[in-house]
């Protein structure tokens, strides 16, 4: 291995080349256009999987080889930082793959096809920035520059509500990270007078103790303040409540590809933000937040729960279940415990397969039935007896289902229970809670499968064709990620051991 | 530095050669006859005249400080670059004007003569170094852009903004003149440099009558500025004055005067108010108030309107409050972040202005509704417009959120945490507004199937060339920035 591996550049820029190419295709060409897409994010996939077999799974922390570092504005001490570790390595091949699989499910997409592919490529260069960026500024820059290909693609290619859906999203998204970038600019200047800047990790390590900061006429602690500034940019993403409203809008009304997205990756991206940013750079005031991630973690987990119990759509029913899910990472956030960060980082990495399983299942009976409702609002079923008409299909439902239902064998099952485990040392009672969550977890689920599968078929459901070999193709890895990972869940361990246990570590001086 | 005449006048030569174009206007428009032929060589006159003004202009930016004319006048790097700045914005809003159909076409002539003479005095307002010049610099500026206002004669609109105009303007600069008049019995000196003299020595001892005359003198002066550059409270005219104007006279009054405005805004606060003391404490509270007013005003009086000049009317407010935050943070950074600020504001404003008057032209208004389903109809067009609107409201990696990004570096440098909060949560609403024009533009169907006619290939192209900046600057900042600062370490 050479010291300077240009690697990481490639797969930042590659999704970019994409999105150029697709921009030159003629837009006649809609075969062209879908093909290359495919081919490009295959590409990309490899190019992670290349990464994970370099990678060195002993070294804590950054891995020196894959480095890359420009200086981009030296007057801002502003760098084009890319580096890996082990938290972000599950991420991004997380990304790589869903990306890949996304592109095999807007085949179907008719629209505006050029313009569709060109954004989606861009959005897989902008989270790969994200994941990648060691510099704070250029993690800045691509965390909002995100949010201009999703709200297009929301916007464009969404649901009937589509517009609201978009503006909402990109609003939300908007306030918390103008937060983040006052709390940014504040890290600027604490941070040492002459040697400024906005690497990650040289603002890492909690040197922020002494310091204090005047808002609205009172004084506040810099390290607690900034905090919660940083808390409430990265909390509105994953998202976390009271934050979480414009999710179940933005997932429903957002095309297949977009939901799988949004909820396999996106909203990882704010609980890889605290572990990135937030944790390591304030490990003393996250210490002493961290019964009120707790507390909203598992009002996270039992309102999102209920919230998804309730509802009679379908796909509103997954995504306030990704609310639910999203609350046991930050529970296993919270913990800060060994056990627990590395069930929060396996869970990001299992609910992105799971939760992207579900959501292209129910794309892909979107596609036959045109509608979503397991109770239509006049009262009558909208699905009956699917497992009759659809056997493929409902087979790999129940494995999409039990894996995000947390049952044994199944990749949910790893993650959930080394979250519990983790928590258990610290709040007993929060434990005991999340545990009930579990429980109403797995009731909206059954209850949802009985009422779509089970019972009478309805008419309109004989008509519906089972799964074709297309969608095989791109639901087979995920079934294999979630069943594999269920069993054999090291290789993620292996992968994120030596950094998550430098992160925890790091907290456990606070 | 006692020059001679002549050796004075060589250094105004970026503004006699405005007077000279200015004059040249004039006499090939009198000359003319033809009323409705295009005048291409006025323009070309025009346009040539401040390119040449405006190098000129650009080799002053990294000199020494000149005071010529008696003191009168200072030639730095702050008037350089605000000069450009004015230059740039006037060529683009007579471009504008040549194919906008907003201005009759016997009065476009009269739109490069008045445009060039409201230069001239913004130049004189951005190098004026005692208070009688910056009072004629902002009379100048304000006479002939009355009459630009009620270009549109026949439209009641129009007349309505001139006059509305006038009231506040003639009001604004009374106040100002009387502020002013105390402030030169207090001081017996209208010097910038030997007023900051004075200013320090009364503010060391604390009360004393002088200081008494002296706080209420300064809020007067300050109201003929903030008039200038519309900040709250002094805004009311802005929006009908923009409505009722032409949409080339809109462009540049947004642009022009602003930029005057501000600069003359930075050149006293730098001068008078540097030393801590209990007047420049008055000075900096009032103006962190209203730039905070001015800019939470202006976001939120755009969201509920129907026109989009009138909404660009009301963010061209709020961003003037953004500039005005820089200048409460007195130093290098807060400098060099206004004119950087500046700068892109220019072009972003421009792109914004040029598409909508070509989309106004084309249906006789400016209704949100127009811009529905521009995608389908002119792809480029709607790209760009929706980039600015993003670049507008702060998105990365566009040049205004970098301006936005530097003038909140400067306020969290100097510790005003809760001015950077209210700021930031600013662009947020901001957003909302902008992101109107996105999603008629992109989300909805289009009405009527005829092609816009004024989105000819020229036209493409200029606002292309207009919109690189816009991107170019949110990437590769450096450059622009260091010239910029170095810019701002010379006015010390």
């Amino acid at each position: 291995m050479q010291a300077h591996s240009n690697l990481l550049n490639w797969i930042l820029w590659m999704p970019m080349i994409g999105a150029i190419v697709t921009l030159l295709i003629p837009s006649k060409m809609e075969k062209g256009i879908r093909w290359w897409s495919l081919v490009n994010t295959f590409i990309t996939f490899i190019l992670t999987l290349v990464l994970y077999s370099k990678f060195d799974t002993t070294v804590p922390g950054m891995q020196e080889a894959f480095n890359i570092k420009i200086p981009w504005i030296s007057q801002f001490h502003i760098n084009y930082t890319l580096g890996i570790d082990g938290i972000s390595l599950p991420m991004i091949i997380l990304t790589g793959l869903l990306f890949f699989l996304c592109i095999m499910s807007s085949w179907t997409i008719t629209k505006q096809i050029k313009a569709y592919f060109a954004l989606f490529l861009f959005l897989q260069c902008s989270v790969f920035g994200v994941f990648l960026s060691l510099d704070f500024f250029l993690f800045y820059v691509f965390w909002e520059v995100m949010l201009i290909p999703m709200f297009f693609l929301i916007g464009i290619w969404g649901g009937e509500n589509k517009e609201y859906a978009a503006v909402k999203f990109f609003l939300y998204t908007f306030f918390g990270s103008i937060l983040m970038l006052i709390g940014m600019v504040a890290l600027y200047y604490a941070s040492g007078q002459g040697a400024e800047s906005f690497d990650i990790l040289a603002l890492s390590g909690g040197n922020f103790r002494e310091l204090t900061i005047t808002l609205f006429g009172t004084e506040f602690a810099f390290n607690k303040l900034l905090f919660i500034f940083l808390f409430i940019g990265f909390a509105i993403k994953v998202p976390v409540f009271p934050f979480h409203t414009w999710l179940p809008h933005a997932h429903v009304q957002a095309p297949t590809a977009i939901s799988v997205i949004l909820a396999g990756v996106l909203l990882k991206m704010g609980t890889y933000g605290f572990l990135r940013i937030a944790y390591p750079i304030f490990p003393e005031a996250s210490k002493y937040f961290s019964y009120s991630i707790a507390v909203l973690g598992i009002i996270n987990v039992i309102y999102g729960a209920f919230c998804a119990m309730a509802q009679n759509d379908v796909k509103k029913l997954v995504a306030y279940s990704s609310v639910s899910h999203m609350g046991f990472v930050m529970l296993g956030l919270a913990a800060m415990t060994v056990q627990g960060m590395n069930g929060a980082v396996l869970q990001m990495f299992n609910h992105g397969t799971s939760t992207a399983m579900m959501f292209l299942l129910i794309g892909i009976l979107y596609e036959r039935s045109h509608h979503r409702w397991i109770v239509r609002p006049d009262g009558t079923k909208g699905f009956g007896g699917l497992y009759t008409q659809l056997p493929k299909f409902s087979i790999i439902f129940i494995i999409a289902m039990f894996a995000s239902m947390g049952l044994p064998g199944l990749s949910g099952f790893i993650s959930e229970a080394l979250i519990f485990l983790g928590i258990y040392e610290r709040f007993t009672t929060i434990t005991a809670l999340g545990l009930i969550g579990l429980l109403i977890g797995a009731a909206y689920l059954l209850w949802m499968y009985k009422r779509m599968f089970f019972g009478e078929v309805i008419e309109e459901c004989k008509s519906y064709t089972d799964v074709n070999a297309r969608e095989i193709a791109y639901m087979t890895p995920l079934c294999i990620a979630v069943i594999v990972f269920g069993i054999y869940p090291s290789p993620i361990l292996n992968m994120m051991r030596a950094s998550v246990g430098k992160l925890v570590s790091l907290l456990a001086t606070f | 530095m006692p020059f001679n005449y002549l050796e004075n006048l060589a250094h105004y030569i970026p503004e006699l050669i405005i007077c000279f174009t200015m004059i040249g206007c004039i006499l090939y428009e009198s000359a003319y006859e033809n009323d409705d032929d295009d005048r291409g060589i006025l323009y070309l006159i025009a346009i040539l005249g401040l390119g040449v003004a405006g190098i000129f202009a650009y080799q002053k930016i990294l000199q020494e400080n000149t005071f010529i004319l008696g003191n009168a006048l200072v030639i730095d790097s702050l008037s350089s670059v605000s000069k450009i700045l004015m230059i740039l914005g006037t060529a683009g809003a007579i471009y504008l004007s040549k194919i906008s159909k907003d201005i009759y076409q016997d009065l476009k002539g009269e739109f490069v003569i008045m445009s060039s003479g409201v230069l001239v005095g913004g130049c004189l307002l951005a190098s004026a170094n005692n208070m009688l010049i910056l009072y004629l610099g902002i009379e100048t500026l304000s006479i002939l852009s009355y009459v630009m206002a009620s270009f549109k004669k026949t439209d009641d609109r129009s007349s309505e903004a001139g006059l509305k105009y006038v009231l506040y303007g003639g009001v604004s600069a009374a106040v100002m003149l009387f502020g002013m008049s105390h402030i030169y019995g207090v001081l017996g000196t209208i010097n910038f440099q030997e007023m900051a003299i004075a200013l320090s020595g009364i503010a060391k001892s604390y009360p004393n009558d002088q200081l008494t005359v002296l706080i209420p003198a300064f809020i007067l002066f300050i109201a003929g500025i903030g008039y200038k550059i519309s900040s709250v409270p002094f805004h009311m005219w802005t929006p009908d004055v923009y409505e009722g104007s032409p949409m080339p006279v809109t462009a540049f009054f947004s642009i022009v005067p602003k930029i005057a405005g501000i600069t003359i805004l930075l050149r006293v606060s730098t001068l008078f108010f540097a030393e801590s003391n209990i007047l420049s404490m008055t000075w900096f509270g009032i103006l962190s108030s209203m730039a905070i007013a001015t800019i939470t005003v202006g976001n939120i009086a755009a969201i509920g309107q129907r026109s989009v000049k009138r909404m660009l009317a009301y963010s061209s407010i709020s961003h003037a409050g953004m500039m005005m935050l820089g200048v409460v943070v007195l130093n290098t950074v807060g400098m060099r972040s206004i004119l950087f600020y500046a700068v892109t504001y220019i072009f972003m404003t421009l792109v914004a202005f040029y598409i909508l008057s070509i989309i106004n032209d084309e249906y006789n208004n400016d209704h949100f509704e127009r811009f529905s389903g521009l995608i389908y109809k002119k792809p480029l067009m709607a790209i760009l417009m929706a980039v600015t609107m993003f670049s507008l409201a702060g998105i990365p990696p566009l040049s205004g959120f970098v301006a936005k990004f530097h003038i909140l570096n400067a306020v969290v440098k100097d510790g005003y945490y809760t001015l950077a909060v209210i700021a930031g949560l600013n662009s947020v609403i901001s957003l909302y507004y902008y992101l109107k024009i996105v999603r008629l533009m992109v989300f909805k169907p289009y009405e009527g199937s005829e092609s816009i006619l004024g989105f000819g290939v020229i036209n493409q192209t200029l606002v292309t060339i207009l919109f690189v900046p816009v991107v170019l600057l949110g990437v590769f900042w450096a450059g622009t920035m260091s010239k910029l600062g170095l810019a701002s370490i010379l006015l010390k």
